[in-house]
C-alpha cells in the first residue's frame, strides 16, 4: 500500500476493484464505513455480487480479466471530459516528457514497437525518452561517497535528462501518446468487452473521475483480482496511471492500496521471499547481467533519485550476510551470492523444473502447493517425482500427504516425506508487516504443543546441523554455508531479537544499531539485512527488548486526526505513513486540501504531519538546519523525479502503456486489438497447461476466498468452529446457467476442463448474472479454493486442479482469476 | 438500573460471522467434530437455523429486484423481549428478567421441557441434546456484570453491533433508519422498539422486516397466557402436564410463523 488501512476514512471515493475487501479484510469496513458516514462513496466492481457489493453505494459487474479495458475507458472519459488534475499531471508525472519518435503501437497486431518473436520485447529500444542533456555525477559533492576508501569501484552512471514540453502539445510527449493510445477505448467498446452495461460503466466513471478535483481524494483497494492474470502487472500499472491522472497518489485518502492476502505477506516480499529480488527490493543477481559486484552496481544503481544510494544498501546487505568474511578485497563476498540462470524460478517454474529433472528435493515451508498452486493435479504429480520433500506446517496438509490425493497411485510414489510441526502465530514472537507497511512486534502468548518449534528455531537448528556437516565432510560450495554470518543466538538458543537488530542495521565496528538507512555506507563499515526496515529496531538502550523499540511502540495519539498514528509501530520507510507525500501539496508546497495536510511549506519551513518523502531540510555537520524550499521532485525513487504514465526504465516486459488482452483462456475474441492474448505471457506453451478451448468449455471461471477460511484451509478447516461456518466446497452460478444445465440449488455438480474434473455443490444465485460480450451471452461461475482432501473437519475438491499454470509476463503469477470450464450435474 | 440493549445494523454488517464464532468461543459452545458433518445450506449461511449449540447465527437472504440485488444479512439471536413468552411458560423458573432487561436462561434450573421454544414467537430457544436443557443468548450477562461488552459486540470489526443504554440505542437506531431512507433505502425500519413490549436486541432492517426474516407485529400465543395463569395455582408438575398438552395442541395445529428462516423461499428445495 502507498497508504494504510486507517487512511481509507479520508477518501471521498473508495473503489474496490479486484478486491472483495468486506469478505477478505473485514476490518477494512470500519474505515470504509467511516468514509461513508462523512458522505464518501464506496464503489465495488466485481464479476459477482459479493458481500462487499452488498455494502456498496454502486456495484458494477465486470467479466473476469477485463480490467484494463475498464481502466482505459476511464482514462478516455477523464481526458475527453477534462477531469484530470492538471497541475499534478503536468508537474508530478512524465506527461510532458518526449518519447522516441519511433515508438508506436500497432492495433492490427496488438504489438508495441520493438517486438521480436524470439526475444519478445527484450531488445525494444523505442520505449525511451528523448534526451536533452547528460549530467555526470558530481563526485566532489553529492556523490563524494563513491570516492571514499573501500567503496568498490564501478563506472558511475550518467544522468540523462529528458526533453520536455510543459504545454503537453508535442505529438511525441507522453500526454499526447496516451491520448492517442486510449482513443480506441470508447464506452461502447469497453461495455462490449467487459459486459458491464454502459450506463453502469458511465455512472462509475463519473463518480470516480470526480476525485480529479484537486481537493478531492479517491482510493483504490485491490488484491488478487488484479494480479492473478497473464497481464496482472499491467493491471496494477493501470490503476497507478488512473490515480496519477486524478492526482490521487501521495495524498491522504488516496493511493494504490493492495490488500495483502496474508498477515505478513508484505513482510515476506520486503524480505524478498521471491525469486527475482534480494531484501529491500534490489535485483537478485543473474549470471548473465551481474557476474561481478562491479557489474551489479553498474546495472542497478540509478543515475539520480534515492536509488542512486543503492550501492550503500547492497554493500551493507553483503556485510550482514557474510560478516567478517565480506571484505573490500573479496568484493564483500559477492561471489558467494547464488546467481540466477535463465530458467524461470517462480512457483510455476519450479514445478516445470521438476518435470525437466534438475530439482530433486523440496522444502515446503508454510506452503501447501498441492492445493494452492495452479494446475494442482500436475503439481502433485511433480511432488511424486521428488526424491525427498520436507513440509513444515501446523497440521498435516495436502502437500504432506500428497500421495493420498484422490486418484493418486500411492504404490508408485517413492518420495520420502518429512513432516516438521511448526508453531502457530500465537506460539512465537517476531514482527509482522501489515499491508500498510506497519511493522508490528508480536509477542508469544503460549508455548507450542509437543515437538512443534518456531520457524526461526527450525531454521537455526537446520543451519547449525548443515554447517557442522559441511565443515566435517565438505561438499559442493561449502563456503556458502560455512562462511555465513549467523550470530542470532543468546546463551546457545535462537534469538529473534538478534535477527531484528541485524535487519535494522548497525555499525560494524561497535555493533551499535543505526538510526536509519541514511547512515548506511558503501564501504563495509555498516551492515543491514533489509535497508527499507532500518529504523524499526534502533534503540541501543535496550537492544533485546522489543517493547522499547519503534516496532513495539503502541502509542495511540493521532495529532493530525488523519489516522496516521505515528507512534503506533513503525511504518517503513522511516516511519512514513503515506509515501510520495510531496504530491499532497502543489508546486509551492500548499496542500491541495488543507484539511488533509500531510506536509506544507509555510514560506520558511515545512510543517509536517507525516515524515516528508523528499529532501525537506539540510542538516549541517554542526547541527544547523536549513529548510529546503519546495521543488517539483515528488517521486524520489525514480531517476526522473516524476511518476510515470508511460513506463520508461521500469523493465515492464509487455508494454509501456497497459493494453487490453484477453485471458489465456477466453470465450471472446479480443475486440480492442488484433493480438488475442498478452504476447509476453509465460508458460503458454508448456505441455502441462492443457489449454481449454471455448467451443468445448465456454464458461468463464474464477476462484476466490471466503471470510470464513484462510488460504488452503490448513488452519481453518481444522478448527471446528470455522469449518462449521463455511463447511462445504461449492460453485456459484447464475440462475440462467443453472436452468440451461438443469441444475438446482444444492445439487452436486462437476466443473471440468482439460486439466481435471472436480465435484462440488451448486450454489445457484442471482448474485451471478450472465454477461453480454460482443453481443453474445457469456456465463461465468466462481469457486472458493479453501478445500482439499487432508485431515480436517471439512474436506472438498481442490479448486486449483482446474486453474491454468500460465503466468503473467512480468511476474509469472498464475492466471487463477480467469479461465474456461464446463459444468454438468453430477 | 437502566435498561441496556444491543443495536444490530444490517446495513453495516458484512456478514463476516465473527460474532457467530465469537459467541461460540466465549460461551464454550461446540461445533460438530464429525468429519464433513455439516450440511450445505445452498447459501453462505452456516446452518439452516440456530441449534442447541448455536445461540447466534448470521443469515443470508437474497432478492433480485429492479433496483439490483438486495442481499439482506440478519443476526438471528434472542431479542430479550420486555414481555417474554418463554419466561411466562417456563414451569421451573429457569428463565428470569434481569434489571437491565436481559432475559436469562439458567441451565442449572432448566429441566428441558422445551416449552420456551414452543412459546417463543421466533422459535429461538433451542434444545441442547447432550445436556438436556434449553439454550439461548444471555447477552453475555457474565461479561456485562464485569463491565465488559457482550462477546459479539466486542468482536464486530465494523461496529455493526453496538451495546449500551436502551434509550440511546433506540435513538441511534431511529436516526440511522432516517439516514438510510435518505440514501434511498426507503423500506428501512427499526425492529424491537415496541415489538413484544420492547426488545433489548434492536435490529436496523435495511430492506424492511420481511426481507430480513423478521416477524412483523409478533404476538404471544394464547396458550401462553393460559399456562402463565396456571403456573402459580398448580405447581410445577401439573404445569408440566398441562404444558405438555398445550405443546401437542400447538404442534397439531400446524402452527407456522411466517418469515422464519427455516422456511424455504421461492420454492427452493429443502
Amino acid at each position: 500500500m502507498t497508504n494504510h488501512f486507517c487512511d481509507f476514512k479520508n477518501a471521498d471515493v473508495i473503489m474496490a476493484i479486484g478486491s472483495n475487501n468486506a469478505e477478505n479484510h473485514p476490518v477494512t469496513m470500519a474505515w470504509v464505513q467511516e468514509a461513508r458516514a462523512k458522505g464518501g462513496k464506496y464503489i465495488v466492481v466485481d464479476p459477482r455480487f459479493t458481500r462487499s457489493a452488498a455494502l456498496a453505494d454502486i456495484y458494477a459487474p465486470l467479466r473476469s480479466g477485463t480490467d484494463i479495458a475498464f481502466f482505459g475507458g476511464l482514462y478516455k472519459y477523464i481526458m475527453d471530459n477534462d477531469l484530470w488534475q492538471k497541475e499534478y499531471v503536468t508537474n508530478y508525472t512524465n506527461a510532458s516528457f518526449l518519447v522516441n519518435p519511433d515508438f508506436a503501437f500497432d492495433g492490427a497486431t496488438g504489438l508495441f514497437s520493438g517486438w521480436d518473436d524470439e526475444k519478445k520485447y527484450g531488445t525494444a529500444d523505442t520505449w525511451k525518452y528523448q534526451i536533452e542533456k547528460e549530467e555526470p555525477w558530481d563526485t566532489a559533492k553529492t556523490y563524494a561517497w563513491t570516492q571514499a576508501p573501500n567503496v568498490p569501484e564501478f563506472t558511475l552512471p550518467v544522468n540523462k535528462i529528458a526533453k520536455k514540453d510543459p504545454t503537453l502539445q508535442d505529438p511525441n510527449c507522453v500526454w499526447q501518446l496516451m491520448k492517442k493510445h486510449y482513443e480506441r477505448y470508447t464506452p461502447e467498446l469497453v461495455s462490449s468487452i467487459t459486459g458491464c452495461p454502459e450506463d453502469k460503466l458511465l455512472e462509475v466513471y463519473e463518480v470516480y473521475a470526480s476525485t480529479g478535483a484537486p481537493e478531492k481524494s479517491g482510493t483504490i483497494l485491490y488484491a488478487m483480482g488484479q494480479t492473478q492474470h497473464t497481464y496482472g502487472s499491467q493491471n496494477v500499472r493501470a490503476m497507478a496511471v488512473l490515480q496519477l491522472l486524478l492526482g490521487n497518489v501521495g495524498i491522504a485518502g488516496g493511493g494504490i492500496n493492495a490488500l495483502r492476502g496474508e498477515a505478513n505477506v508484505q513482510g515476506s516480499t520486503d524480505m524478498a521471499v521471491l525469486s527475482h529480488i534480494i531484501p529491500g527490493y534490489m535485483a537478485n543477481p543473474t549470471a548473465a547481467k551481474h557476474p561481478t559486484l562491479k557489474a551489479w552496481l553498474e546495472a542497478e544503481t540509478l543515475a539520480a533519485g534515492y536509488w542512486a544510494n543503492k550501492p550503500k544498501f547492497m554493500i551493507s546487505l553483503l556485510k550482514e550476510i557474510y560478516g567478517p568474511y565480506a571484505t573490500p578485497e573479496n568484493d564483500f563476498a559477492y561471489d558467494m551470492l547464488p546467481k540466477l540462470n535463465a530458467v524461470n524460478h517462480t512457483a510455476i517454474g519450479v514445478f516445470e523444473s521438476i518435470a525437466e529433472g534438475p530439482i530433486k528435493g523440496m522444502m515446503c515451508w508454510g506452503m501447501n502447493p498441492a492445493v494452492s498452486q495452479s494446475n494442482s493435479t500436475f503439481v502433485r504429480e511433480m511432488l511424486g517425482k521428488l526424491d525427498w520433500l520436507v513440509a513444515v506446517d501446523l497440521w498435516e496438509t495436502e502437500t504432506m500427504g500428497f500421495w493420498k490425493a484422490p486418484g493418486a497411485d500411492s504404490a508408485s510414489i517413492k518420495t520420502e516425506v518429512y513432516s516438521l510441526p511448526a508453531a502457530c502465530h500465537y506460539e512465537k514472537q517476531g514482527t509482522v508487516s501489515n499491508s500498510g507497511r506497519w511493522i508490528q512486534w508480536r509477542y508469544k502468548a503460549v508455548d507450542a504443543p509437543g515437538d512443534a518449534l518456531d520457524d526461526f528455531e527450525i531454521m537455526h537448528e537446520l543451519f547449525l546441523k548443515l554447517k557442522e556437516k559441511y565443515e566435517a565432510e565438505g561438499g559442493a560450495n561449502p563456503e556458502q554455508l560455512t562462511k555465513l554470518h549467523w550470530p542470532y543466538e543468546t546463551d546457545g538458543r535462537a534469538d529473534i531479537t538478534k535477527v531484528a537488530q541485524a535487519v535494522n542495521g548497525y555499525t560494524v565496528e561497535d555493533g551499535k544499531l543505526v538510526k536509519n538507512f541514511t547512515l548506511l555506507k558503501a564501504d563495509g563499515s555498516t551492515a543491514s539485512g533489509c535497508w527499507i526496515y532500518s529504523g524499526y529496531y534502533n534503540n541501543n538502550d535496550a537492544p533485546s527488548d522489543p517493547t522499547k523499540q519503534p516496532a513495539g511502540s503502541r502509542l495511540k495519539d493521532d495529532p493530525s486526526g488523519l489516522g496516521l498514528y505515528p507512534g503506533w509501530a513503525f511504518s517503513w520507510p522511516v516511519n512514513r505513513r503515506v509515501v510520495y507525500n510531496r504530491a499532497s501539496a502543489d508546486v509551492n508546497g500548499k496542500p491541495w486540501n488543507p484539511d488533509r495536510m500531510l506536509v506544507e511549506w509555510d514560506g520558511s519551513k515545512w510543517i509536517r504531519n507525516d515524515v516528508p518523502d523528499f529532501g525537506f531540510q539540510v542538516v549541517a555537520p554542526d547541527g544547523t538546519i536549513t529548510p529546503t524550499p519546495p521543488g517539483k521532485t515528488a517521486f524520489i525513487m525514480n531517476a526522473e523525479g516524476t511518476s510515470r504514465l508511460f513506463a520508461v526504465g521500469t523493465g515492464m516486459k509487455d508494454g509501456p502503456f497497459p493494453e487490453h488482452y484477453e485471458p489465456f483462456e477466453s470465450p471472446a475474441k479480443n475486440l480492442m486489438n488484433g493480438g488475442q492474448t498478452n504476447p509476453a505471457l509465460t508458460f503458454g506453451k508448456a505441455a502441462s497447461v492443457k489449454p481449454s478451448d471455448p467451443t468445448e468449455f465456454p464458461i468463464v471461471c474464477t476462484t476466490y476466498r471466503m471470510t470464513e477460511h484462510w488460504q488452503t484451509g490448513g488452519m481453518t478447516r481444522n478448527i471446528p468452529w470455522l469449518a462449521e461456518a463455511m463447511p462445504n466446497m461449492f460453485v456459484e452460478m447464475s440462475e440462467e446457467l443453472a436452468a440451461e444445465k438443469g441444475i438446482a440449488n444444492k445439487d452436486k455438480v462437476r466443473v471440468f476442463n482439460n486439466r481435471a474434473s472436480i465435484e462440488m455443490f451448486a450454489m445457484v444465485t442471482p448474485r451471478f448474472k450472465p454477461f453480454t460480450i460482443d453481443g453474445k451471452t457469456v456465463h461465468q461461475v466462481g469457486m472458493p479454493w479453501h478445500w482439499g482432501y487432508a485431515s480436517g473437519n471439512a474436506t472438498g475438491s481442490v479448486a486449483n486442479d482446474i486453474t491454468p499454470n500460465v503466468g503473467d509476463a512480468n511476474t509469472s503469477i498464475p492466471e487463477y482469476k480467469a479461465f474456461l470450464v464446463n459444468v454438468e450435474k453430477a | 438500573m437502566a435498561e441496556n440493549a444491543i443495536l444490530y445494523d444490517a446495513s453495516k454488517c458484512s456478514a463476516c460471522k465473527g460474532c457467530q464464532v465469537q459467541c461460540k468461543q466465549w460461551n464454550m459452545m461446540p461445533s460438530t467434530l464429525e468429519k464433513d458433518g455439516n450440511e450445505f445450506t445452498g447459501t453462505y449461511q452456516s446452518m439452516s437455523d440456530l441449534n442447541g449449540d448455536t445461540r447466534l447465527l448470521i443469515e443470508f437472504r437474497e432478492e433480485d429486484t429492479p433496483k439490483g440485488i438486495e442481499w439482506a444479512f440478519s443476526r438471528r439471536a434472542c431479542f430479550h423481549c420486555s414481555e417474554p413468552a418463554c419466561m411466562d411458560v417456563c414451569p421451573v423458573g429457569a428463565i428470569s428478567k434481569l434489571d437491565d432487561g436481559t432475559i436469562k436462561l439458567d441451565s442449572s434450573v432448566c429441566v428441558g421441557c422445551k416449552y420456551c421454544t414452543a412459546a417463543c414467537p421466533f422459535e429461538i430457544p433451542k434444545f441442547r441434546e447432550n445436556f438436556g436443557v434449553s439454550n439461548k443468548c444471555t447477552l453475555c450477562d457474565d461479561r456485562v456484570a464485569q463491565g465488559r461488552e457482550p462477546a459479539c459486540v466486542q468482536t464486530c470489526p465494523a461496529a455493526a453491533i453496538v451495546y449500551g443504554p436502551r434509550d440511546e440505542m433506540v435513538a441511534a437506531g431511529q436516526a440511522r433508519v432516517e439516514e438510510l431512507k435518505a440514501e434511498g433505502y426507503d423500506k428501512a425500519e427499526l425492529y424491537g422498539v415496541t415489538e413484544m413490549g420492547g426488545m433489548h436486541s434492536l435490529f436496523i432492517a435495511k430492506y424492511g422486516f420481511e426481507a430480513h426474516g423478521l416477524v412483523r407485529d409478533p404476538k404471544k400465543l394464547e396458550i401462553t397466557s393460559l399456562m402463565a395463569i396456571l403456573k402459580p395455582l398448580t405447581g410445577i408438575g401439573v404445569a408440566a402436564v398441562f404444558g405438555g398438552l398445550g405443546l401437542s395442541f400447538l404442534t397439531s395445529m400446524g402452527y407456522e410463523r411466517e418469515g422464519l428462516p427455516s422456511k424455504s423461499k421461492k420454492g427452493e428445495a429443502e
